[in-house]
């Protein structure tokens, strides 16, 4: 087991990164998750052509789109969580995991709807909790929070406003 | 207790049979026997009587707290023997059960839905969450930290959810409440306000959510400069693999 967490640390690239790699497609590997899902760094300038390439690559399943902040004044993420289906059942579906680091003070990131539709709402929330901004959305409008809600309040510099409806319970 | 085979005795008379399996048919002498007396009251009790006996709640709720409430609709806990009618309306409702978390953009509906019931109303804080926050209340930025923040509340029922036979006993405590209740007492009581009377000053939007939302034009195609890329995009490819299929 300890041998094996070992292989996995020292390895510096991935079968995915090396596709991408050979291909000119410029990123960073950050590693293998626990589950050995490769992930992937890449700018926002490259976003569109990189998922592009991912997509005809295999990566037809967007399984996930989320956001998550590194920390007070440090950058935003907007992560991507791919997948490739096959119509074989038996076989583990090839995941792969994109991250793409944003300033905070600028967090903007060119939507990939029109790579995978299926990432229409999971980007409004994004943007609903996050702050971050997909251009070229279809429709990008605050999702949960009410719409004259002020502030983005997953961030870590959230300050929640002193409603009376917010303060303590008696 | 064990039945026993000697302890069973079998009824072999026919006389006996048919009394056991036909109804008795004499009629109730209930009404005769009432309407032939005289009971005394007051008007207070009588109205008191009336209000707690038909207290139609309001169809409201969310959350798991919902799930124990709707279980209480079924016939397993049954809900109408106490008088209870779930009402779709405000309008037609004298109780509010407040199933459920409430948060920010919840609230005004809540209230809107209080205020639209017709007097008099009553109101149980159902669950952790609507009397304190529950677990929502040490971190949230939007669950309302109790419901009496909003609208005076008559019942606390705790429990995350409580069961059905802890609703039934909120709305037993509430009909105590409400036989209790007499104009008498009435000018003694004092309320303290604890739910929120001062107007926040927050700008009016207009809802941007329209309905349009397929048929947005932005939905239709990708931007232009995304076309203008020349990169290959998979909405594109379809669409154009489409139009083969339909002009080939």
């Amino acid at each position: 087991m300890a041998e094996e967490v070992k292989e996995s640390l020292v390895e510096t690239t991935d079968k995915v990164s090396r596709w991408l790699t050979e291909n000119g497609f410029s990123h960073e590997f950050l590693g293998l998750d626990h589950q050995n899902v490769p992930i992937l760094k890449v700018d926002r300038e490259y976003l569109i052509p990189f998922a592009t390439a991912l997509y005809a690559y295999g990566f037809n399943y967007l399984m996930c789109q989320c956001g998550y902040d590194s920390g007070a004044g440090a950058e935003l993420v907007s992560t991507y969580h791919l997948a490739k289906l096959t119509d074989n059942p038996d076989a583990k579906p090839e995941e792969v995991r994109v991250k793409v680091f944003l300033p905070r003070n600028d967090p903007r990131v060119p939507s990939v709807f029109w790579i995978w539709k299926s990432v229409d709402w999971q980007e409004r929330e994004t943007f609903d909790m996050y702050g971050i901004v997909y251009e070229g959305h279809p429709n990008l409008k605050r999702i949960l929070m009410p719409e004259d809600w002020v502030g983005y309040p997953m961030r870590k510099d959230y300050i929640t406003p002193d409603f009376y409806e917010l303060q303590d319970a008696y | 207790m064990v039945m026993k085979a000697e302890d069973i005795s079998l009824d072999f008379s026919i006389e006996d049979q048919k009394q056991r399996l036909m109804n008795p048919i004499e009629e109730t002498r209930v009404t005769q026997d009432l309407s032939n007396n005289v009971v005394l009251t007051t008007l207070n009790d009588l109205y008191n009587w009336a209000r707690m006996s038909s207290l139609w709640p309001l169809l409201y709720g969310s959350s798991c707290c919902f799930i124990e409430f709707a279980a209480m609709l079924g016939s397993r806990f049954d809900f109408d023997r106490f008088g209870l009618l779930p009402r779709s309306s405000p309008r037609q409702a004298d109780l509010i059960i407040t199933a459920g978390t409430v948060n920010m953009k919840l609230a005004p509906v809540l209230v809107r839905l209080y205020e639209q019931m017709a007097e008099p109303k009553y109101v149980i804080a159902m669950g952790a969450c609507t009397i304190t926050g529950g677990m929502f209340s040490t971190d949230s930025y939007t669950t309302v930290r109790g419901v009496d923040k909003l609208i005076p509340v008559d019942v606390y029922l705790p429990g995350c959810p409580p069961r059905p036979e802890a609703i039934f006993d909120a709305i037993i405590k509430l009909r105590k409440k409400i036989d209790a209740d007499g104009y008498i007492e009435k000018a003694h009581i004092k309320q303290t306000h604890r739910f929120y009377s001062i107007k926040h000053e927050m700008k009016v939007v207009e809802p941007f959510l329209t309905g349009q939302y397929l048929e947005l034009p932005t939905r239709m195609a990708p931007p232009k400069s995304l076309i203008e890329s020349g990169i290959p995009l998979p909405a594109l490819e379809i669409a154009k693999k489409q139009e083969v299929e339909i002009n080939g």
